[in-house]
């Protein structure tokens, strides 16, 4: 019988934020349709290195494996995306995988984007709607509008468009190109725009829109395929009106 | 809270209750930059090369229109609060955007990051030269710079490929500057506009470009294409 087909996996691992990152090979065994998830699961069922050197098993996180949940994003051989959806025979071996760089680490490919969920309160993304009394139901909202709203909010908070922007950096406080989207999305919807003031009021405080440079990164790695360039030059001529006019109506 | 976000930071905890931002002044200051580089200093470049295009003319021509921008009245203050002060701005402004940012070309190169990173490179030659075509053509010349002067500077070989870097740098940052306008103001939001503002901004650069190195033939070829306007 032919030797069975393996796969070379190269993996960034850090038992902690403060310990000393090093690189691990693992050699996987080859399954048709394999995705990287696949790899990790192997590895951790038997976390011994391509020399024979046992070792922990690599912490990652996963839950979906269909690119709905946002958890598993990771810088793949040198570009951030979703593990699950990144297959293994459309990848160049050794397959290197990091943990995103613009979050604090955690552990191996583990890190902690709870900031994303911080800036999204700090923007006012939601809509408002508890009380002591029902409200009754909303406004209808026209198909048209719907499709474009229903694009916006397919957003995972996977955090890839963070990762992949020049303007999120120790240097920056930009909170990135999903929470602008979200500004958007909620500004759109009929309740929620009537706080749309108070959204555009937060997204030109600290790390708002101002920043955005069109460095443009943010709308080819978005998996879900987020028109955020558009969504950051709609919330920009938003703010930018509001910044204007806003005094004279609130 | 904007927390920092290298993989070394501390992990902050998760807040329940967290405040809306409010604007800062980095919004205004930013707007200002961003406004400063079409008006007044696009708007600059578009007289310098229009007064300059009368080299294609003639040298009279030329020299008439130097000495009348040399006497308009209230000559410095005028330059100062038009073009020296908003360029300045706009130049320490945009090195302390460029401070903000961590190019990523290698990982990622698509085109709107070639943009993003030539626009801060270009933006720096273009303060390098203007820095020094100003001490030449303004100080050394006591602000009475004619055409002579400009055929002296332009025949040694250095300073003429200094222009033409000069100048395409310049022509290259004003239109994929007016490309960011049209983002960074919402002029153009869906992705049909879009293209068609980077259609309009390439088209002005490239225009810049053209006509900035005609004006540049002209002085170096005794080139006046024009001439026959004046006789
Ligand atoms: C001939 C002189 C110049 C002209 C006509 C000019 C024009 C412009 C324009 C129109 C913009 C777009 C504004 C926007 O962001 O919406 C811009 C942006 C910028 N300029 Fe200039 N500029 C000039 C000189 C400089 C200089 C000397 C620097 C200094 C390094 C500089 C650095 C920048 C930077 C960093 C940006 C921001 C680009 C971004 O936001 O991605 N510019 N400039
Ligand atoms: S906008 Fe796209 S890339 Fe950014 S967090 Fe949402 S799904 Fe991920
Ligand atoms: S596991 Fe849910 S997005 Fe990849």
């Amino acid at each position: 019988m032919a030797e069975a087909k393996t796969i070379l996996v190269r993996i960034k691992r850090q038992a902690g934020p403060r310990e000393t990152p090093r690189w691990e090979e693992f050699s996987v065994r080859w399954r048709p349709n394999m995705n990287v998830i696949a790899c990790l699961i192997d590895i951790a069922e038997n976390p011994v290195t391509s020399d024979g050197q046992k070792t922990t098993p690599v912490s990652y996180e996963a839950n979906c494996l269909e690119e709905v949940c946002g958890a598993c994003a990771m810088v793949i051989n040198g570009r951030s995306r979703q593990a699950c959806s990144a297959l293994v025979d459309h990848l160049e071996q050794p397959i290197r995988l990091e943990p995103m760089t613009k979050f604090p680490l955690v552990r191996d490919l583990v890190v902690d984007r709870s900031r994303m969920f911080n800036d999204a309160k700090r923007m006012r993304c939601w809509v408002p709607i508890d009380g002591t009394y029902a409200i009754g139901p909303g406004p209808r909202i026209a198909p048209e509008r719907q499709e474009v709203a229903y694009a916006l909010s397919r957003c995972i908070f996977c955090g890839n468009c963070l990762e992949v922007c020049p303007k999120v950096n120790e240097h920056s406080d930009f909170v990135g190109a999903a929470i602008v989207n979200q500004v958007r999305l909620f500004n759109m919807h009929p309740t929620g725009a009537m706080h749309a003031h108070e959204r555009l009021r937060a997204v030109r405080g600290p790390g708002g829109i101002q920043e955005c440079d069109n460095a443009q990164n943010c709308v080819k790695a978005c998996p879900k395929g987020i028109p955020l360039t558009e969504s950051n030059n709609d919330v920009n001529r938003q703010a930018l009106l509001d910044s204007i006019f806003g005094w004279i109506f609130h | 809270m904007p927390g920092k976000t290298a993989a070394t930071a501390e992990i902050q905890p998760e807040a329940a209750v967290v405040p809306a931002a409010v604007p800062d002044r980095s919004y205004i200051w930013d707007k200002i930059h961003s406004l400063t580089g079409i008006v007044p200093i696009g708007a600059f470049l578009l007289e310098h090369f229009w007064s300059n295009s009368y080299a294609l003319v003639s040298v009279d021509r030329y020299n008439q229109q130097s000495f009348d921008l040399q006497t308009i009245p209230w000559r410095v203050p005028v330059e100062a609060l038009l073009i020296w002060i908003p360029l300045l701005y706009h130049g320490f402004y945009g090195i302390f955007i460029w401070s903000k940012g961590k190019a990523n070309l290698s990982r990622y190169s698509y085109g709107a990051n070639w943009m993003y990173v030539m626009q801060r490179w270009t933006g720096l030659i273009a303060f390098v030269f203007i820095g020094w075509h100003v001490y030449v053509e303004r100080f050394i010349t006591q602000g009475r710079s004619n055409y002579f002067d400009v055929v002296t500077t332009l025949s040694n070989p250095l300073y003429l490929t200094f222009y033409v870097i000069g100048i395409l740098a310049v022509s290259f940052h004003f239109g994929n500057g007016l490309w960011q306008f049209s983002n960074k103001w919402g002029l153009a939001v869906g992705a049909r506009a879009q293209r068609k503002a980077a259609w309009v901004a390439g088209a002005i650069g490239v225009l810049f470009a053209v006509v900035g190195l005609l004006i540049v033939c002209s002085f170096v070829f005794h080139w006046q294409p024009f001439q026959f306007y004046a006789q």
